[in-house]
């Protein structure tokens, strides 16, 4: 047996790779060639036993993931996201106080969680970030559901920021803007 | 919240702190919506994408490696952790899939190398175990008689064919990731198929 060998005029892997685009365009050459079309055939239902043998490996092993799923996350949880540092304005030369980008995002998506229909996914902070009451500008993208209008769910979360960024971050907001990335289908998560 | 609060260098305390985003409720977040909200830090986000995807990353790992389940578990755990700690730098995270199953077959191929400390997954491809599979199988058993063949396949060529057919990687993907040339990967994964075709003739 040798590399290619051929099924009529084809080798198996002008086959596969015609599989592989479905067929498309349509290559009337192999498909009136009785022993390629043959094994096309062949070809097409190993493939479909291929894309079940990870589904069929995955429900073998039902329940063996929850274990090392578990240990996965504990590791995680360890190795939290602290982003950049962020000084806080303090008058006392001899104390460095910061508060983390990674703090501020979680209290940004603390509050998108308690307002309906809105997931933070993502906070930016641009600008003079690394100056003690510096300038910031802050993107903040959601995803929304869509069974209401989704302006006002916005407008709701850019307001309960404004108020919570004023209050205790040691920046000075230069623009909020919030951009919904994504709709949620199906309501609320 | 108090300020003392927010200017902890420990992140984690809020995440901690009950909130609506459990993982029941991200569970209906689309995997860019969960690629995102996991860069920015929320381990919850991250928890439901792996739970989304991991046991198919275990799985592949494991037909990658064909024995040794203990293997792809181990190979799988680093995958997830390489994986979060790159979270932040997905390029297409509407196929984060194939990026965690990219991760993963990294971490089954190094695996796979150690196996063979003294060569290259190049010079193993032809140490061929020819046993045929002589059962004439019924459809139904395809998929596991599928999995016996392919599970008996040399390294090399498990794994590379498991990463074309199974994991729908490029040429190029497999190239990089093995370390084999791309006409390597070709001849080797023609080679797979060839034998894959073979034994499976019983059910024509």
């Amino acid at each position: 047996m040798t590399d290619d060998e051929r099924f009529g005029a084809f080798t198996l892997e002008e086959l596969s790779d015609y599989l592989d685009t479905d067929r498309t365009p349509a290559r009337p050459d192999i498909d009136g060639d009785p022993e390629a079309a043959a094994a096309l055939v062949r070809l097409e239902s190993l493939r479909t036993a291929s894309r079940d043998l990870l589904d069929a490996e995955a429900a073998e092993a039902a329940g063996a993931d929850a274990g090392w799923i578990a240990s996965v996350l504990a590791s995680v949880r360890t190795t939290a996201h602290a982003g950049r540092d962020i000084p806080v304005p303090d008058d006392d030369p001899a104390s460095t106080l910061v508060v983390t980008e990674g703090a501020l995002r979680g209290l940004v998506r603390a509050l998108g969680d308690e307002v309906p229909g809105v997931v933070v996914r993502r906070t930016r902070f641009t600008g003079d970030v690394g100056t003690a009451g510096g300038s910031v500008d802050v993107e903040v993208s959601i995803a929304a559901s869509a069974d209401g209008p989704v302006h006002l769910r916005a407008e709701a979360l850019r307001s309960i920021i404004e108020d919570a960024l004023a209050a205790h971050a040691p920046f000075v907001v230069r623009s909020l803007v919030v951009r919904v990335a994504d709709l949620i289908e199906g309501g609320r998560p | 919240m108090t300020t003392t609060a927010i200017v902890t260098r420990e992140p984690k305390k809020i995440d901690e702190e009950p909130t609506l985003s459990d993982a029941d409720a991200l569970a209906s977040l689309s995997d860019a919506s969960l690629v995102a909200r996991s860069a920015d830090g929320d381990t919850v986000a991250f928890g439901v994408l792996i739970r989304r995807y991991g046991p198919h990353m275990r799985a592949y790992a494991a037909r990658i490696l064909g024995h040794g389940d203990g293997e792809a578990e181990d190979a799988v755990q680093e995958a997830a952790l390489q994986a979060w700690q790159r979270i932040d730098r997905v390029d297409d995270p509407d196929r984060v899939r194939n990026w965690l199953f990219r991760i993963a077959a990294n971490k089954a191929l190094d695996r796979l190398r150690r196996r063979h400390p003294h060569l290259d997954l190049e010079a193993v491809v032809d140490s061929a175990d020819d046993r045929p599979v002589d059962e004439v199988v019924s459809t139904r058993l395809q998929v596991q008689e599928l999995a016996r063949i392919v599970q008996a396949l040399p390294d090399a060529h498990r794994a590379v064919w498991v990463m074309r057919e199974i994991g729908g990687a490029s040429y190029a993907e497999i190239a990089e990731a093995t370390g084999m040339p791309q006409a390597t990967v070709r001849g080797v994964l023609a080679r797979a198929r060839r034998r894959v075709l073979e034994q499976m003739e019983g059910w024509r």
